[in-house]
């Protein structure tokens, strides 16, 4: 490439290459975004792989996810954690997954694990509920909150336990038409 | 599966133990589903802890995973899936892929070439796709007018966009077809065309005589080659190139028709699945500017709004009494018949229009502003009527008590009638005017005034309608008409039927007036322009969103409605003896004149297979295969259809199965818990030794394992039939 970036080895480069949906420069840039959330606390040589992980409440504040109604529940997911502490693998993990490029079905994984507030792998009726106050911004009467929750559990609910599975989640999902065109983020 | 027999004996013996006690639990049951959730979420918190799952150790691609309660098979993490796809976390990805590595460096020369050979070129796929995709025009554009007026709108664009594509290939066709030949070998024929003479003016452009007649834009011009084999002459090449034209936009506009309505109907009315998809892929997550998320929150709270509202609209309508019935069905007969009245008039003020022009073309009058005007008649009348008439049909249809998306699909439908059935009018007058010289010059031109007035009255309606409208509405906001009116929304069902109308004129007039394609390509790239003008500066956003994705099966269709009318024209049209005077047919009986001679110098069995080929000989056969072909399919589509329906309910009963075992293993666990209690309180043993607890997790294996193979198994028996 002849640039002489002293951030990555070239072997680290390649490696998140093969691992993530971005290209060099793409992993660059995004380095360049992880420090300026904290340039005094990241580094700005990785070739050692420090063990830095960034807080909730300054990834959160980002331009593409500050105006996310999920913003919280989608950088808990993809912490390791499950609080929100998001080493640089894990950013670029999750710009990654909710980049255009991925497949439908690693999409589909991670939606469910952001719409399922409660971690117990099951979207219930109460996840349903926090999804849609979050969606609306709580100006839906609590009637009309229960009869959509109510619908749409009767919808995509395949086994009758009155909850979503993650196989009725998929299911449901694959048959959506906007599913890929939404659940994409730009950097 | 001898070891599966064995567990599920096992678990036969255990329930025929416990049968009697059945009834002591009864009144807990509440107990006992909490508890067994409980059991269950323990056992897989052990596996899963916290956001992001972590790893175990180990061979990870050759296990699975568990993911609520299910065991994910190992096939998700087959080798061959790249490992970008891999819902692992970054330092486990790179970990398989040094495992990766190791294992191809354990492989002989030739196989890690051909590893590294697919690499590169997958490589080189991703770099080539992501060139191409980068190619597409206007994406940023589109991607703003989503972000503020939803995607119902940028169903409109998307669809525009199509048609430039479609006309693209058209120019390809026509250019390199009919265009090219005579343009290079044309030779003294083509001297008229480029010089500008006396009696040329301006309005050549609008009218199409003069300059435009001379140029290639008429058929006149092609006149055929001369000095060419029987085989390969220009008109041969006219004729294949308009008609290979028809069959590709055919298949391309079927195929984009089919596919959407595959996902719609296939599935059945069960994947109604409209609330889930509204609450989990309503949010944009593109979505950077406050207001328009604030502007998203809002589409969504309607959207949803409007599904409660088509719920309870059902609802009301199941409880229509008979009275309110007949009422109905009176009312609407009656709509109906005024619009029928609507359009009766409206064919006949065309038929008059065109009455008129034609009168004025044979006998010119002096006046030239008048003589444009009446020259321009037909083209007015037809936009005129296609102005008023759609919004008329729409107040009509909140008349008729349906529902929002039946009252939009009547009011498409009705339009799209008229719309079309007027072209057809205009058409069916042309057809009885056969009497010029060069009638195809002609008929050319009156496609060449349609498609010109079309572009005219979308730049008039943008200045003269739309930007005064919404000058009005900002300084007097009080003012009567402003206060009918109302707010001024892009209505995207009528501007798609004046595109679908427009790629209709082309497709007539491609033959007549072979460079109509350009002209088309230039005319959509300037209303791109000029609708995103009235959109982002005039209109606002609608607060009842428009259903894109259904819709947009609906839009390709009406395409295909045009298609057809347009290949229903173009085959009455060859029917007629071409003109002797001008066009690459001069002098023959009949446009297919060029495809006999050259049919039948073709070397011997040729043309008795062609001949063959045309009689009903073979068509019977063709037919009847076909037939049989089309019920094969149906009877096969009906079967799945009946297996998924059995499948389903195998799914319901297997998660009933599970959440019993469950609870019947809970019901185990107490018992033994109480019997250690009862003996350890009691300070003696049964007999001497310690009562070995197994380890709760330890069943839970056995007990997932033993049920979800019984469904597994059958559902593969199921399909195997």
């Amino acid at each position: 490439m002849g640039n002489k970036q002293t951030i990555f080895t070239d072997e680290q480069l390649d490696a998140y290459q093969d691992c993530t949906f971005f290209t060099r420069k793409e992993i660059l840039r995004l380095h360049g975004r992880y420090h300026e959330l904290a340039p005094h606390l990241v580094p700005m040589d990785y070739t050692d792989e420090p063990d830095v992980k960034l807080p909730l409440a300054l990834i959160v504040n980002m331009p593409e996810l500050k105006e996310n109604p999920f913003r919280n529940r989608i950088v808990e997911s993809f912490s390791e954690d499950g609080l929100g502490n998001l080493s640089f693998n894990d950013f670029v993990d999750m710009f990654s997954v909710l980049s255009e490029m991925a497949p439908r079905e690693l999409k589909a994984i991670y939606a469910f694990k952001i719409y399922d507030f409660n971690v117990d792998n099951y979207i219930c009726k109460e996840d349903l509920e926090k999804t849609l106050n979050k969606l609306t911004r709580e100006e839906l009467t609590a009637e009309e909150v229960n009869l959509v929750c109510e619908k749409a559990i009767e919808e995509a609910d395949l086994d009758g336990d009155n909850k979503l599975s993650f196989a009725d989640f998929e299911n449901m999902i694959s048959r959506a038409p906007d599913f890929l065109s939404t659940f994409h983020i730009r950097i | 599966m001898a070891e599966q027999e064995q567990s599920d004996v096992h678990f036969q013996r255990l329930m025929s133990d416990d049968g009697s006690s059945c009834g002591l639990m009864a009144g807990s049951a509440d107990y006992l589903q909490t508890e067994s959730s409980e059991q269950l979420l323990r056992c897989q918190t052990e596996h899963e802890p916290g956001g992001h799952s972590q790893p175990l150790g180990g061979d990870r691609e050759r296990r699975g995973e568990w993911v609520s309660g299910e065991y994910l098979p190992a096939r998700d993490w087959d080798p061959n899936l790249p490992l970008r796809a891999l819902p692992v976390p970054m330092q486990e990805k790179r970990n398989t892929r040094e495992r990766r590595q190791q294992q191809r460096r354990s492989f002989g020369c030739w196989e890690s070439w051909r590893r590294s050979q697919q690499i590169v070129r997958r490589r080189l796929g991703e770099q080539v796709a992501r060139a191409l995709w980068g190619l597409q025009p206007w994406r940023s554009t589109l991607h703003a007018i989503e972000g503020k007026f939803g995607v119902g709108v940028k169903v409109y664009f998307t669809f525009l966009r199509y048609l430039v594509y479609i006309n693209l290939v058209h120019c390809v066709f026509v250019g390199g077809l009919a265009l090219m030949p005579t343009l290079l070998f044309g030779g003294n024929t083509t001297q008229g065309f480029g010089h500008f003479r006396g009696n040329d003016s301006v309005l050549d452009f609008l009218l199409g005589t003069g300059f435009l007649e001379r140029s290639p834009v008429f058929y006149g011009f092609y006149a055929p080659v001369p000095q060419s084999s029987p085989c390969l002459n220009s008109p041969l090449l006219f004729l294949l190139g308009v008609l290979s034209l028809l069959v590709l936009s055919c298949v391309m506009v079927v195929r984009r028709t089919v596919i959407g309505y595959k996902h719609k109907w296939m599935l059945g009315n069960r994947y109604n699945l409209h609330m889930s998809y509204r609450v989990f892929c309503g949010w944009d997550f593109c979505i950077q500017d406050p207001d328009s998320a604030a502007l998203k929150h809002s589409f969504i709270r309607n959207d949803l709004r409007l599904d409660l509202e088509e719920e309870r609209f059902h609802l009301r309508v199941s409880q229509r009494t008979f009275q309110q019935w007949a009422l109905l069905y009176f009312l609407r007969c009656n709509l109906n018949f005024i619009v029928l009245i609507l359009l009766a008039g409206s064919f006949y003020l065309v038929y008059y229009a065109s009455k008129c022009s034609q009168e004025e073309q044979a006998h010119k009058s002096p006046d030239w502003m008048l003589s444009l005007l009446l020259q321009y008649l037909p083209p007015i009348t037809i936009t005129a009527v296609n102005f008023v008439l759609p919004h008329l049909f729409r107040r009509i249809s909140s008349f008729e008590d349906y529902s929002l998306t039946v009252q939009v699909n009547v009011t498409l439908v009705r339009s799209i009638f008229l719309k079309l059935a007027c072209l057809g009018i205009f058409l069916f007058f042309l057809y009885g005017q056969v009497k010029h010289k060069c009638w195809e010059t002609q008929f050319g031109k009156e496609m060449y005034k349609l498609v010109m007035f079309d572009f005219l009255a979308c730049g008039l309606n943008a200045l003269l309608v739309a930007w005064p409208r919404k000058v009005l509405l900002e300084k007097y906001p009080s003012c009567p008409l402003v206060r009918v009116s109302g707010k001024q929304q892009f209505l995207v069902p009528f501007n798609v039927l004046d595109l679908v109308y427009n790629q209709t004129v082309t497709w007539v007039g491609v033959f007549y007036c072979p460079l109509l394609p350009f002209i088309s390509v230039l005319k959509l790239l300037l209303v791109f322009y000029i609708k995103k003008f009235v959109l982002f500066r005039c209109c606002e956003p609608a607060q009842r969103m428009f259903r894109g994705s259904q819709s947009s099966v609906l839009f390709h269709f009406m395409l295909l409605l045009g298609l057809l009318m347009a290949v229903v024209a173009l085959s009455v049209n060859l029917r007629m003896a071409p003109s002797a005077g001008c066009g690459p047919f001069q002098g023959r009986d009949s446009v297919f004149n060029v495809t006999a001679v050259c049919v039948d110098t073709l070397p011997r069995p040729g043309p008795s297979i062609i001949r063959y080929l045309r009689s009903e000989a073979f068509a019977l056969p063709l037919i009847l295969a076909e037939i049989i072909l089309l019920t094969s399919y149906v009877s096969q589509g009906r079967a799945n259809r009946r297996a998924i329906e059995s499948l389903k309910d195998m799914l319901v009963m297997c998660s009933a199965d599970k959440r019993f075992l469950v609870k019947k293993h809970s019901t185990l666990l107490r018992r033994h818990a109480r019997a250690l209690k009862t003996s350890v309180s009691a300070g003696t043993e049964t007999d001497g030794r310690p009562i070995a607890m197994k380890d709760p997790s330890g069943f839970q294996p056995v007990v997932m394992r033993s049920v979800s193979e019984p469904c597994g198994t059958a559902c593969q028996r199921l399909s195997d039939r």
